[in-house]
């Protein structure tokens, strides 16, 4: 167990990024609780408000006024990450609290985000839990395709299904782009995602085949750049039976229309305790611990974390 | 008809699934793109969700159509032809009796395969060969089958197309239509 321990330490923390295309879907309190519910494990959790615009997450957690932030650390007002690291009232948990209310913050440019990232990298702990802000701008994507594993919130409500769809393609092409630098894959994604109707390239699916019958050699790193995409889905709030396939269902149209292998994580009901942990400022999943809410994010989190043993 | 190795994959099965998960399989594909399904609802236009439920249905029939054909059904008294070109004779089953075969007999007799009453009803057709096979034990709520039916008839243009979805109903429901009164 110490053994694994140290192991794990000396590979660096297992970093998972919540995003989805939304505001208001539960991001937040779905990051802290996957915290909450990691450290129950024993293990030690970061969790890092990544939403550089408009962080948060102090709140939620009980955490009034963080001495240091994440402003700090870009401002190099301190020089290392672990230095912002904060206690919450969690144990095993640390908050790295968000940048407050500065403009310029929200759009840290190239190597103070590589930096970010290398720091983040570094973090003393098991697991890292990046709370993503709205929207797709190349900070979102670049964040949440930098984790072991980007998973996406959605909410059962056509707007938010939609915004998610927007998301996962974008981070896709975004991943495609940077692997991929070549002008003419560059022209074919800003076609597909300037979503030019006379244009046949519409979803991923169709980018690959497109530059497959021009170049196979570049096809051929596309496909092995796009199966590494794998992206994990919950669904937040769900409240009628309907929406228990609603996770499912996102998956299999991932895979036929854009051919993007969704891992679905499960449902996580609503649940008007959560609500109130949130105005009370204690996050779910440590002070309700027998709530549906908590119960099905023990599931979420159990196959977030799953390691498939290695055939040995 | 031969079965093409994306048929599987369009219908998010493994090569060789056996019929209940190809038919469970289908139904799922289909309730995925009808137009208000909340997970595609934004995704697809119109032209590209005809053109997914099309290949559905192609990969289905494919798949369906290559199965060997189901071993007879104990008694029945109509021969059931299984192919649109096959010459029909004799009269239409009893629509009392045997509703499902009695359009089934209607519906070679005028010549359409499943496939043209599909497209004309919008009813599946995994739905459609159910309603003439009678499977009721995989057919869906008896409102929605009341419905079908009465489409299907329609479009077939049965003398009394509601009435008839009535029979099919009760037969359905468990009723004896067999009895004269």
């Amino acid at each position: 167990m110490t053994e694994e321990l140290s192991e794990s330490r000396a590979r660096g923390p297992r970093v998972w990024a919540v995003g989805g295309g939304k505001g208001g879907v539960g991001k937040s309190v779905i990051a802290t609780n996957i915290a909450a519910s990691i450290a129950r494990g024993n293990e030690s959790v970061a969790l890092v408000d990544a939403d550089l615009g408009g962080a948060n997450l102090h709140t939620l957690l009980g955490v009034p006024s963080p001495k240091a932030n994440l402003s700090d650390f870009i401002s190099k007002r301190v020089s290392s990450l672990g230095e912002v690291m904060t206690p919450t009232p969690i144990e095993n948990v640390w908050l790295v609290s968000g940048a407050k209310a500065l403009v310029e913050m929200a759009n840290p440019n190239f190597s103070q985000k590589s930096k970010i990232l290398r720091h983040i990298n570094a973090l003393e702990v098991d697991h890292v839990v990046l709370d993503l802000g709205a929207g797709t701008s190349f900070n979102v994507l670049d964040f949440f395709l930098s984790a072991r594993k980007g998973v996406l919130v959605v909410v059962p409500e056509p707007t938010s299904v939609e915004n998610a769809y927007h998301f996962l393609k974008a981070a896709f092409f975004r991943k495609l782009k940077r692997a991929q630098p070549r002008a003419q894959v560059k022209a074919a994604i800003k076609e597909v995602m300037n979503g030019s109707s006379r244009s046949k390239v519409k979803t991923p699916r169709d980018l690959i085949s497109q530059v497959w019958s021009v170049d196979p050699d570049v096809g051929a790193a596309l496909v092995a750049e796009a199966s590494s995409f794998r992206p994990a889905l919950i669904v937040n709030r769900i409240d009628h039976p309907s929406h228990e396939r609603l996770g499912e269902d996102i998956v299999s149209a991932c895979r036929d229309y854009f051919g993007i292998r969704l891992q679905f994580l499960g449902s996580l009901p609503n649940d008007k305790l959560v609500v109130r942990s949130v105005v009370e400022q204690k996050p779910a999943a440590q002070f309700f611990a027998q709530i549906p809410f908590v119960n099905a994010m023990r599931g979420v989190v159990g196959n977030m974390t799953y390691v498939r043993p290695r055939a040995s | 008809m031969t079965i093409r190795p994306e048929d599987w994959e369009i219908l998010g099965l493994e090569p060789g699934a056996d019929i209940g998960q190809v038919r469970r399989a289908y139904r799922h594909r289909k309730s995925l793109y009808e137009p208000a399904a909340l997970a595609t609802y934004n995704l697809l236009d119109d032209e590209e969700r005809d053109g997914m439920v099309d290949r559905i249905e192609d990969a289905y029939r494919r798949i369906i159509g290559s199965e060997p054909p189901a071993a007879p059904e104990a008694p029945s008294p109509a021969t059931r032809p299984q192919a649109a070109n096959e010459v029909v004779i004799g009269n239409a089953p009893d629509p009392l009796s045997d509703p499902g075969a009695h359009l089934r007999f209607h519906r070679m007799a005028k010549g359409f395969t499943l496939h043209q009453i599909a497209v004309e009803t919008k009813i599946g057709v995994a739905i459609l060969e159910q309603i003439e096979n009678e499977d009721f034990e995989v057919l869906p709520a008896p409102a929605f089958v009341r419905g079908h039916v009465h489409q299907f008839a329609r479009e077939l243009k049965l003398a009394d197309a509601y009435e008839f979805a009535k029979f099919y109903l009760t037969k359905m429901q468990g009723g004896d239509t067999e009895a004269d009164e």
